[in-house]
């Protein structure tokens, strides 16, 4: 069963590649001021929590996430209550 | 082809574009078996419509339409989602005699002020007396028009709730709008381009009959936005006008799944798909080794390429690469358009792949001049630095071309200078902006086309963009030039450089390059810079300015190409110029001149 408490570090885990060495990552962490993400990046990364979760990303709650909490809100809800 | 989707021959004899209006292509079109059919990110048919079912349902959205009482020629804004509701309100609008008007879906990570803000701007930009978007946008449509003057706006579900009135349709004509399509080009306000019907349908046959000599048997994959004209009329409009059946991926799942973009093609064994050249290269990194010869592209006849500057290299490439799986690298098919032109105005010729031209660089930059080179001479000569563009090919019949200078003569073969264009597919104006109009378009229909290139023969050759050209004494430098060499340093991507010129109080321009950069480090950071800036003195003799700025921050237009216009707005505004000695400059009169 997932849960916040054990969502967070797989979260981690898959941004891992996306973030630079040295860096620790924190629910606080800002997906793009941060991390940098750039565009093209982003895509990436929602196909690899998509298949990783086995979920769909919905377009409209892309706008509303910031931080890496704020992804691991969104995806909690979406495999609590699949789309 | 999994059950379900249209089939590939329409059953009924193949007309080439020859219409009057939309709504006649759509009711030929309709007398066959072809259609749409859309794709989920996992390859799954989602959702397939007929022609004939398309006709028929938006008839009788066009109905309900009516029932609003707006005026005739009324805005409709519709949210461009790829999907089987943008086709039934677009053609409602048709058969209704409203005006659609595609407005981008642009999501980006926390974006949500800006969309609101651009939708917003966009739906007062072109009047919007109603707007419809998809389910999941409805909250940010709502968000963006509160205060504005709309009829109507929602979901899908809003107007299926109209009553259809009994009286007949009275489609849009010849001589009225087909729809205005905002145009990406724009570094100010939006604008929205006016095409007629007339336009379009001529703009149409061009490309079916010419362009791509469609014949029965063709079959259409596309992922490009619905918004886009590259999307919209090439791969709408243009498919409902060749009675072609087309299967749809939503750009969004072309972006996180590129290689779905393969699958569908081998899949459908589709035989056309267009791409901006930043296409095959995100599709090619984001393929392992392995999977290169796990594809049929043996099928595709024509992989159009447009929509920005048209680079070989990552084509090639490309080519290369998925020659395993099939590909013919002479499917490549170059061409040149824009909005304002309907979408084409050149096509390359078929089955030839790409035609590069190798010219001297430094005499073209020096004297505008496209002197051809043989390979052996840039080769062994390392006097000469070989520049090389993409032939775009022979205008449409019945468009004219002109290449001419800043004084406005008309200059010979291979010589460089402003393109402009005359021809049917041509807009009527930027809609409600008659000042902007004026400077593009002249009373006797040469539209300037604000690019820069030279003929060969009739056939036409893109520099690029006249605005973006950096004069540094008296040299004409080509930012793509400049930019190609940042991308070429180890961590630097093409996307993320951009160049342009600034100048100082007395007129004298000096290049800047503007990086995004992943590095940290700031001793590796002052590498880079150090690292350029010799090789673009190497390259082009000119000294340059290097600014390294954080990833995503490079302003981009709606379709995602770099405005080198805004990145330069910005590098003024951030000001780290003034801790250079090289560069002084007055900013207030740069930016005035930055938005001309």
């Amino acid at each position: 069963m997932l849960n916040q408490e054990n969502l967070l570090p797989r979260l981690y885990e898959i941004l891992g590649p996306f973030t630079k060495e040295g860096r620790t990552l924190n629910p606080e962490t800002q997906l793009v001021a941060d991390l940098g993400l750039d565009s093209m990046q982003v895509m990436e990364l929602l196909s690899t929590i998509e298949d990783d979760f086995d979920i769909s990303v919905p377009l409209n709650i892309v706008p509303e996430m910031k931080t890496v909490n704020d992804l691991a809100d969104q995806i909690s809800k979406l495999v609590v209550s699949p789309s | 082809m999994s059950g379900g989707a249209t089939p590939t021959q329409s059953g009924i004899p193949l007309r080439s574009g020859d219409f009057l209006t939309l709504t006649h292509a759509l009711e030929y079109a309709a007398q066959g078996n072809t259609g749409c059919n859309f794709y989920t990110s996992r390859g799954k048919l989602s959702a397939s419509i007929s022609y004939s079912d398309l006709h028929r349902q938006s008839s009788a959205l066009a109905k309900r339409l009516l029932s609003l009482d707006l005026q005739r020629g009324a805005r409709m804004a519709i949210v461009a989602d790829t999907s089987p509701d943008f086709l039934r309100f677009f053609f409602a609008c048709q058969l209704a005699g409203f005006v659609p008007v595609p407005l981008p879906i642009s999501i980006h990570l926390g974006g949500h002020d800006a969309y609101v803000k651009q939708l917003r701007r966009l739906l007062q930009t072109c009047g919007a007396s109603a707007a419809m978007a998809p389910e999941e946008i409805v909250p940010f449509l709502e968000e963006a028009s509160s205060g504005l003057d709309l009829t109507i706006q929602g979901g899908a579900d809003v107007f299926a709730s109209l009553p259809e009135v009994s009286h007949d349709l009275c489609p849009l004509g010849q001589s009225e709008l087909a729809y205005i399509q905002f145009t990406s080009g724009s570094t100010r306000w939006p604008r929205g381009v006016e095409i007629t019907q007339e336009a379009v349908l001529s703009n149409l046959s061009g490309i079916i009959q010419h362009g791509l000599q469609v014949q029965a048997g063709d079959r259409c994959v596309s992922w490009l936005p619905f918004y886009h004209d590259m999307g919209l009329v090439g791969f709408v409009l243009g498919p409902v006008a060749s009675q072609l059946s087309v299967d749809y991926l939503s750009t969004r799942d072309f972006a996180m799944r590129p290689r779905q973009w393969l699958n569908l093609m081998t899949q459908s064994k589709a035989t056309i798909s267009f791409s901006p050249s930043f296409g095959f290269e995100l599709c090619l990194r984001r393929l392992a080794e392995r999977d290169r010869d796990q594809f049929d592209l043996s099928h595709w006849r024509i992989a159009g390429v447009g929509a920005e500057t048209v680079r070989s290299e990552p084509l090639l490439q490309f080519a290369k690469a998925l020659e395993p799986s099939g590909f013919n690298e002479k499917a490549f098919l170059a061409c040149y358009g824009m909005a304002e032109c309907s979408l084409a105005i050149s096509f390359a010729p078929l089955n030839q792949g790409l035609m590069v031209d190798h010219v001297d660089g430094d005499y073209l930059s020096e004297h505008q001049e496209a002197i051809s080179l043989d390979a052996e001479d840039w080769n062994v000569s390392p006097n000469i630095r070989e520049s090389h563009y993409v032939n775009c090919g022979d205008p449409l019949p019945g468009c004219d071309v002109e290449i001419r200078n800043e004084s406005g003569d008309i200059l010979p073969e291979r010589h460089a200078g402003v393109i402009f264009v005359k021809g049917p597919g041509i807009m009527t104006g930027y809609f409600g902006d008659p000042v902007t109009t004026q400077e593009v378009l002249s009373p006797d229909g040469w539209l300037n086309t604000g690019d820069i290139g030279y003929c060969i023969g009739r056939s036409l050759v893109i520099i690029g963009r006249e605005k973006d050209i950096i004069i540094i004494n008296g040299r004409n430098i080509w930012p793509q030039d400049l930019e190609y060499l940042a991308e070429c340093l180890p961590g630097v991507r093409p996307g993320d450089t951009s160049a342009f010129s600034v100048s100082n109080s007395s007129g004298e321009e000096s290049a800047v390059v503007v990086i995004q950069c992943r590095e940290t480090d700031q001793r590796k950071r002052e590498q880079l810079i150090e690292e350029l800036k010799p090789i673009v003195y190497k390259e082009l003799g000119i000294e340059c300015f290097v600014e390294l700025i954080p990833p995503r921050t490079l302003p981009r237009t709606s379709s995602g190409k770099l405005s080198r216009s805004r990145a330069r707005e910005d590098f003024l505004k951030r000001g780290n110029w003034k801790e250079s000695s090289e560069l002084v400059m007055d900013a207030s009169s740069s930016v005035s001149s930055a938005s001309l």
